[in-house]
């Protein structure tokens, strides 16, 4: 499917269309037409309040139901689109938007100019969240769907331009198969900025496709842990145990697993047990995970106890959670769906250990009753390359207006420019 | 004869309840033979302190440690020297790593013996030769996958007149000749001998959708078979309707339902499960089904959807007698139409299928470079 000029059409048109894509995208210039941010934002307020008021369900509720979203986590991120959200947004992130400097000269934020948005495919409505980004910056934007596109990107834009017409000329989408390398660099090629969401291999194959002068925007692969003082307390555990079984640990934000500031077996094993009847307990109450990951990962328990005279690693699970306590530090995925690692990690080694993982490193939630030691934590964490840094409880929180990944999405869609006082 | 020679000799391939004292027998002669010539397999024994001898009953079955494929698939257990291991078979690896699997003589005459009875009972063999239309590719040294080789097996049912492969191997690995199968396809409609297809279901179905979108219509010669094999693999969630499939094959093909024969089996549990004339995979004599809860691995009671568990005295060169598949099936236990009494196995689809690619497992791929 494709998007252009506000009007939708059938894959079989897409050469002809982008063949005749730089005249009209350069006509966008010429003609001398700014978007304004408020046009912006009106239109992303209008659709969400249509979404709150039910208008989509039949689009939105099993998409929902695949991703295990319930209702008032959804209506939070439809909230994020409101005007006051994104206001607020744009506030923070483009406060310095005009500057007189030194009396000589104006200093301006301006879009980049053309984006190309290489979206991830694993969370439905993100590659229409990152043209509202582009668009957002005043950008002209063009999206390349992934693979297995629901369509959910396509109706979404095409509805916030059905509310702002202004916005036609500033939206594109394209259904490119990443193997179509030529159309992926022609489309590059037109562009001042290739966004790209997803793992280092989509970074680096963008980065092949784009001409050396053109900035690659990424927003890659990350990962979250939680760091407990022996002395945390069991509300903190709690807490820490709600994210895991609330997010199932699939997001970038979620914890993946516990490093315990200690070099101890007996006080990591000590603390594992703690935190294991406290995981068994929260995932009793916010209900089972789902069936067919609870029946994989009570095959990769088992598994692991049969590997147990290799690995040395303690287990212990029970109604598909688990707890596996290991004699190294090093940072890795869970088995997810509620099963967390324990490691040791002293915090005099904290920056050495977590070092050679920079670039993959999100939230830290800090588990600490001691306040003074708490701050001394975070200035580590902040250290050793961590970008947020929270409570366990709200590890996956989102929140207008706060940077992305230790980044500020746009401003890295902008660039500065500067004209002299005449 | 011994226990396992009389199971894989038995002459009803489905008479379960006939050969359950044979079957745990069966068991316990490998379970001791795995024992005492696999080191790794009596530690695991061991750790439950698990004695094989002491198998008598069905219940002891249920207790004997089972090894999940994913075990299997960074472990080879052996208890015969790879010398011996005359036919090496891997999986097709639709998550990644594969399972090593070698069978020796004595495990491949009883497969021979499975293969005869169980496809004379559904009427697979034939004297008259036909033409094969295999969906999949030619075995080679470089792809020794279980399906490849399992393909130019079932060749094997009745003389081949022709073999013709939908894959063939170019320089940028396997390539789909549309062109080859649609031309090898009109040759067989206008043959007066039986055209046979062999291939995955989902390849089957993406194939037939595309030479009916390119206005394929034909009508293959009286005895032609469509036969399915090696499950929907990483095509579950596409999973069609059969009946839209079993239209598909008839408007396409001109083959009607009861022609339409699909196949189930692991390479880690190569026993032959073929489905009924109502599409049903009843258990064959050779094989025993645990459907267990993933929460506690207990068994669930038929009817209720749980992991798949498989049994089988059929390997000698290897430990596999009881093998944890990684996919959620049901056993069925009421009458089928069919007449056949033993109980049927649904297979519902792959554990951990709502497995979305997450950012956070995305950036794991990462780490595992770095930590190497």
């Amino acid at each position: 499917m494709i998007l252009y000029r506000g009007k939708i059409y059938d894959d079989t048109e897409q050469s002809r269309i982008i063949s005749q894509l730089r005249t009209d995208l350069y006509k966008t210039f010429s003609d001398g037409k700014v978007l304004s941010v408020q046009t912006v934002i009106n239109a992303c307020d209008t659709l969400a309040k249509r979404v709150i008021n039910g208008d989509f369900d039949e689009i939105v509720n099993p998409y929902l139901e695949m991703f295990d979203i319930n209702a008032e986590a959804f209506k939070a991120m439809v909230q994020l689109f409101s005007k006051e959200s994104l206001e607020y947004k744009c506030a923070i992130e483009l406060s310095d938007d005009e500057k007189i400097i030194a009396g000589k000269f104006v200093r301006k934020r301006y879009p980049l100019g053309i984006l190309l948005h290489i979206a991830a495919g694993n969370v439905d409505a993100l590659p229409a969240y990152s043209v509202i980004e582009g668009l957002l910056a005043g950008n002209v934007n063009i999206l390349k769907l992934p693979a297995g596109d629901s369509g959910l990107s396509v109706k979404l834009l095409s509805e916030l331009i059905k509310t702002e017409p202004e916005l036609s000329d500033y939206i594109s989408v394209f259904d490119v198969p990443s193997t179509e390398t030529e159309t992926l660099k022609t489309l590059a090629d037109y562009s001042d900025g290739v966004v790209v969401w997803g793992g280092d291999e989509a970074v680096s194959a963008a980065r092949k496709l784009a001409d050396v002068t053109t900035k690659i925007i990424s927003w890659g692969h990350k990962l979250s842990f939680a760091y407990a003082d022996l002395n945390a307390t069991d509300e903190q555990l709690r807490e820490t145990a709600y994210n895991i079984c609330s997010t199932n640990q699939i997001l970038c934000s979620s914890c993946q697993g516990i490093f315990v500031d200690t070099d101890s077996k007996e006080d990591q094993l000590k603390f594992a047990e703690r935190f294991f009847n406290i995981l068994k307990e929260v995932n009793k109450k916010i209900g089972y995970a789902d069936f067919g990951m609870r029946a994989k990962n009570a095959i990769n328990i088992y598994n692991e106890k049969l590997e147990q005279h290799l690995t040395h690693n303690v287990i212990m699970t029970a109604d598909g959670v688990s707890v596996i306590c290991t004699d190294d530090s090093k940072l890795s995925l869970s088995y997810l769906y509620r099963n967390v690692w324990i490691k040791r990690l002293p915090s005099t080694k904290i920056i050495e250990n977590l070092r050679p993982y920079k670039g993959h490193l999100q939230t830290v939630g800090v588990l600490c009753p001691n306040n003074e030691k708490r701050g001394i934590l975070c200035n580590i964490f902040a250290q050793a390359g961590l970008v947020r840094i929270t409570s366990g409880k709200n590890m996956s929180r989102t929140v207008a207006g706060e940077a992305h990944d230790g980044d500020y999405a746009l401003r890295q869609y902008s660039r500065i420019f500067e004209t002299e006082l005449f | 004869m011994n226990p396992t020679k009389g199971l894989f000799k038995h002459k009803n391939p489905y008479d379960v309840e006939g050969t359950q004292e044979l079957f745990i027998e069966a068991m316990r002669e490998n379970a001791v033979f795995q024992y005492h010539n696999c080191v790794d397999y009596r530690r695991i024994l061991d750790s439950t302190g698990f004695v094989p001898e002491n198998i008598t009953c069905f219940a002891d079955l249920v207790r004997l440690p089972f090894l999940p494929t994913l075990y299997l698939k960074h472990h080879k257990l052996e208890s015969v020297s790879s010398r011996k291991q005359l036919i090496k078979a891997t999986s097709s690896g639709t998550s990644g790593s594969m399972s090593n699997i070698g069978l020796d003589f004595v495990s491949l005459r009883r497969g021979l013996d499975m293969v005869i009875r169980v496809g004379k009972y559904h009427k697979l063999w034939s004297p008259m030769p036909v033409n094969y239309i295999i969906f999949g590719y030619r075995p080679s040294r470089d792809n020794q996958t279980a399906v490849s080789k399992t393909a130019f097996g079932f060749t094997c049912f009745a003389p081949a007149a022709s073999r013709t492969y939908a894959l063939e191997k170019s320089n940028e690995g396997y390539r789909l000749c549309l062109d080859k199968i649609k031309n090898a396809l009109k040759k067989c409609a206008s043959s007066k001998i039986p055209m046979r297809t062999i291939g995955f279901p989902a390849y089957t179905y993406f194939l037939l959708k595309e030479l009916k979108s390119e206005g394929v219509y034909l009508k293959m010669p009286e005895g032609s078979m469509v036969t399915l094999g090696g499950g929907w693999k990483q095509f579950y969630t596409q999973k069609v309707e059969k009946e839209d499939f079993y239209r598909l094959v008839y408007e396409v093909l001109g083959i009607k339902e009861d022609k339409i024969i699909e196949f189930f089996g692991a390479v880690e549990h190569p026993i032959l499960y073929t489905h009924c004339k109502h599409h049903h995979f009843h258990i064959p004599v050779y094989s025993r089904v645990i459907i267990r809860d993933p929460n506690t691995f207990e068994p669930v009671p038929n009817g209720y959807a749980g992991l798949i568990n498989l049994l089988t005295p059929m390997i000698h060169s290897m430990p596999l007698l009881s093998v944890m598949t990684d996919d959620i099936g049901i056993l069925h236990d009421a009458p089928c139409p069919c007449g056949e009494k033993s109980p049927y196995l649904e297979i519902i689809g792959r554990v951990g299928i709502k497995d979305i690619i997450t950012c956070a497992a995305g950036a794991e791929d990462y780490l595992k470079e770095k930590t190497k």
